[in-house]
């Protein structure tokens, strides 16, 4: 029966939208467990995002895999209904108050959700109680906060400073073009990323797996 | 001659002589600071997006207090009313959905559909006009709402227009300094994919129609060229501001940027060169794997910015043939103290700019986060030390 999804991963690897949504498709049509095709995905969300590490993909090549693996979960996620997703862990991750600069942590977090973590996204211009609240309500043990504009930066270290304050066992990591060693000392982060992957490693260090 | 000619004509000439890579008195200044201007007038966000005076006073403000070659700002590039006049989707400002005192929000987006191309490709300004301009202003629900509001945004241009070149006739008589640079354009795959197609738009364009977006790019070159002499007002003497976006790396794979990135952005540059306008290539973020093609370029047609690209390599492939600028780290000029940025900024001039052919800036644009003693440091050392 798996044999219909032969070769999904590499689909997704090669970018070939049609063939990957053919073969979702057949793979229903034929009784396949939708959780098999979408762990096949992910294999090939990681091959990706280490591709990405390696320089031997892009953005573009990042950005497409994301917008094909949209295509074919929305042909999955109905199917999946009742299906325990099985989780690494939680994660929460948004661009922090007055930065709207949202490309670089829409690819950090599609390699987290990638890589197996469920990725709680609240968008951009996120401010403190907003993260707070999430990583309560999710008892997430990992926030990621993107920043791009050095001018967010001060405030991204009130939030910090807010979240800390409110008690929460969470690790924070930042990540952004400008951020780097003293910025994180600054903040008072945990962690800090200058690409994508990065995050993964991070999260991986984080959940131990 | 007044003082204030002679002073005018002698930061001009320093300014235009680094621009052909030759070497004047000592390293020209220009900062490319924008809310830190704000910040240091005392004005909100709010008052600078709204009452154009008060963007304009933060530049007097500044060349009041400090000596640099050109005036640097206004602050904001926008101007609120506009927007509001018609009812722009596409932006927040402070004081309307934001707090007075917060940057600007633009919401990027797919406002040009995919299967919007063929109607763009026959008509660019037609398409802009008839579908474009309705689909993102909430005033062009009717007709008559539409009018007024393309009224009352042109009328709100023309004032800002007017205001800035009233402001350009003081800086010059009063101050004796001028604007770093005289109108603007894009990358016609920036004007696709920073507004029309936003970035998830064209990076699928370009697996899934690249004929059309190919078509798209040529129809812009011409467009683009136009844009930037007419915001010139046809000045050739300053360079044309040109912010470059979608092209840095690592963007686009190496095949990509050869294929819808350079060709156009090229043709541009060169057509706005025929002109005898030079372009200030402000090339955010990192660009060093595309210096060997940058330098396929007529020698001085750019002043090549470096922000986090390779400055060594930069110097190395372009140096000679194009005037560098900028490179001072927007982080430290946060984080570092007085004594780390007058540090950093003799290195520059000790390594690159010492044959000549290099402007003094920061890397990125500083906004409000930048210490005034940091900047202040940049200016003196750029003073005393880049003599040459
Ligand atoms: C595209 C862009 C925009 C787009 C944003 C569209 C969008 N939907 O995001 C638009 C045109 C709207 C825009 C607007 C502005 N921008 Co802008 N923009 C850029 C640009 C060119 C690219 C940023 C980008 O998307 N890169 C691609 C992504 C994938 O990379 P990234 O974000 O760096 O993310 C990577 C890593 O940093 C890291 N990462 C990012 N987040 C996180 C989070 C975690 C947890 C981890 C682990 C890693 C990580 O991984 C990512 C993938 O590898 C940069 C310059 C540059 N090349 O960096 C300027 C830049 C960031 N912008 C800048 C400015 C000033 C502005 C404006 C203020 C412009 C103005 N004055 O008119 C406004 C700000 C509006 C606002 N309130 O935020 C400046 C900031 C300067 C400064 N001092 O900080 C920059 C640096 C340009 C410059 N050199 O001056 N911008």
């Amino acid at each position: 029966m798996a044999n219909q999804i032969d070769g999904l991963k590499d689909a997704l690897v090669g970018l070939d939208m049609y063939k990957v949504l053919d073969k979702v498709k057949a793979g229903l049509d034929a009784g396949v467990a939708p959780m098999d095709m979408v762990k096949d995905l992910q294999a090939g969300m990681v091959e990706i995002g280490d591709r990405f590490a390696r320089g031997e993909y892009f953005l573009s090549e990042l950005i497409m895999s994301g917008e094909i693996m949209k295509k074919a979960m929305a042909l999955l996620e109905p199917k999946l209904a009742g299906v325990d997703q099985e989780y690494k862990g939680n994660i929460v991750i948004g661009t922090v108050q007055g930065d709207i600069h949202d490309l670089g942590k829409n690819i950090v977090a599609m390699l987290l959700k990638g890589a197996g973590y469920n990725v709680i996204d609240l968008g951009v211009d996120v401010p403190a109680e907003k993260f707070i609240d999430a990583v309560k309500e999710n008892q997430a043990p990992l926030l990621a906060m993107s920043v791009l504009l050095t001018g967010c930066q001060d405030p991204m270290r009130d939030i910090i400073k807010a979240v800390r304050d409110a008690g929460l066992d969470v690790k924070v990591l930042i990540g952004g073009n400008y951020v780097d060693e003293k910025v994180k000392e600054y903040c008072g982060a945990d962690y800090f990323g200058t690409t994508a992957d990065d995050g993964v490693k991070v999260a991986k260090q984080v959940f131990g797996a | 001659m007044s003082d204030k000619k002679i002073l005018y004509q002698e930061r001009l000439n320093r300014f235009i002589t680094a621009m052909d890579v030759g070497k004047p008195d000592r390293v020209p200044i220009r900062l490319t600071l924008s809310e830190f201007l704000a910040k240091y007038a005392g004005y909100t966000l709010q008052e600078i997006y709204y009452q154009m005076d008060k963007n304009i006073e933060c530049s007097n403000k500044f060349i009041q207090d400090f000596d640099v070659d050109t005036v640097p700002g206004p602050p904001s590039l926008w101007m609120g009313g506009i927007h509001d006049a018609t009812g722009a989707k596409y932006l927040k400002f402070a004081g309307r959905e934001l707090e007075k005192d917060k940057q600007f929000q633009f919401l990027e987006s797919d406002y040009m559909k995919a299967e919007d191309y063929d109607d763009f490709i026959a008509n660019p300004t037609k398409w802009i006009l008839t579908t474009l301009l309705p689909r993102i202003h909430t005033e062009f629900k009717d007709p008559y709402r539409a009018h007024l509001s393309l009224i009352k945004g042109a009328a709100g241009m023309v004032m800002n227009q007017g205001m800035l070149a009233e402001a350009g006739k003081r800086w010059a008589e009063e101050y004796g300094i001028f604007p770093p640079f005289s109108g603007m354009s894009k990358a016609p795959f920036d004007t696709l994919g920073d507004v029309l197609r936003g970035l998830h738009g064209i990076m699928m364009d370009m697996h899934l129609c690249p004929d059309k977006l190919l078509a798209a790019l040529d129809v812009l070159v011409d467009h683009n060229i136009y844009y930037g002499m007419a915001t010139a007002a046809g000045d050739t003497t300053l360079p044309l501001f040109m912010p470059l976006h979608r092209g840095s790396y690592p963007f686009l794979n190496p095949e990509q940027w050869d294929k819808f990135y350079w060709p156009t952005l090229k043709k541009v540059i060169e057509g706005l060169w025929k002109h005898g306008k030079r372009t200030l290539f402000y090339a955010e973020g990192d660009w060093t794997p595309y210096l060997e093609k940058i330098a396929e370029l007529p020698d001085k047609s750019i002043v090549f910015h470096v922000d986090m690209t390779d400055m060594k390599k930069a110097k190395e492939i372009l140096g000679g043939r194009f005037c560098l600028s900028g490179n001072v780290p927007n982080t430290l000029l946060t984080y570092g103290t007085p004594e780390e940025v007058s540090d950093y900024c003799k290195k520059l001039i000790d390594e690159v700019a010492c044959d000549g052919g290099f402007i003094m800036d920061a890397g990125g644009v500083v906004q409000w986060d930048a210490k005034v003693e940091n900047v202040r440091a940049m200016i003196e050392t750029t003073l005393e030390y880049g003599v040459y």
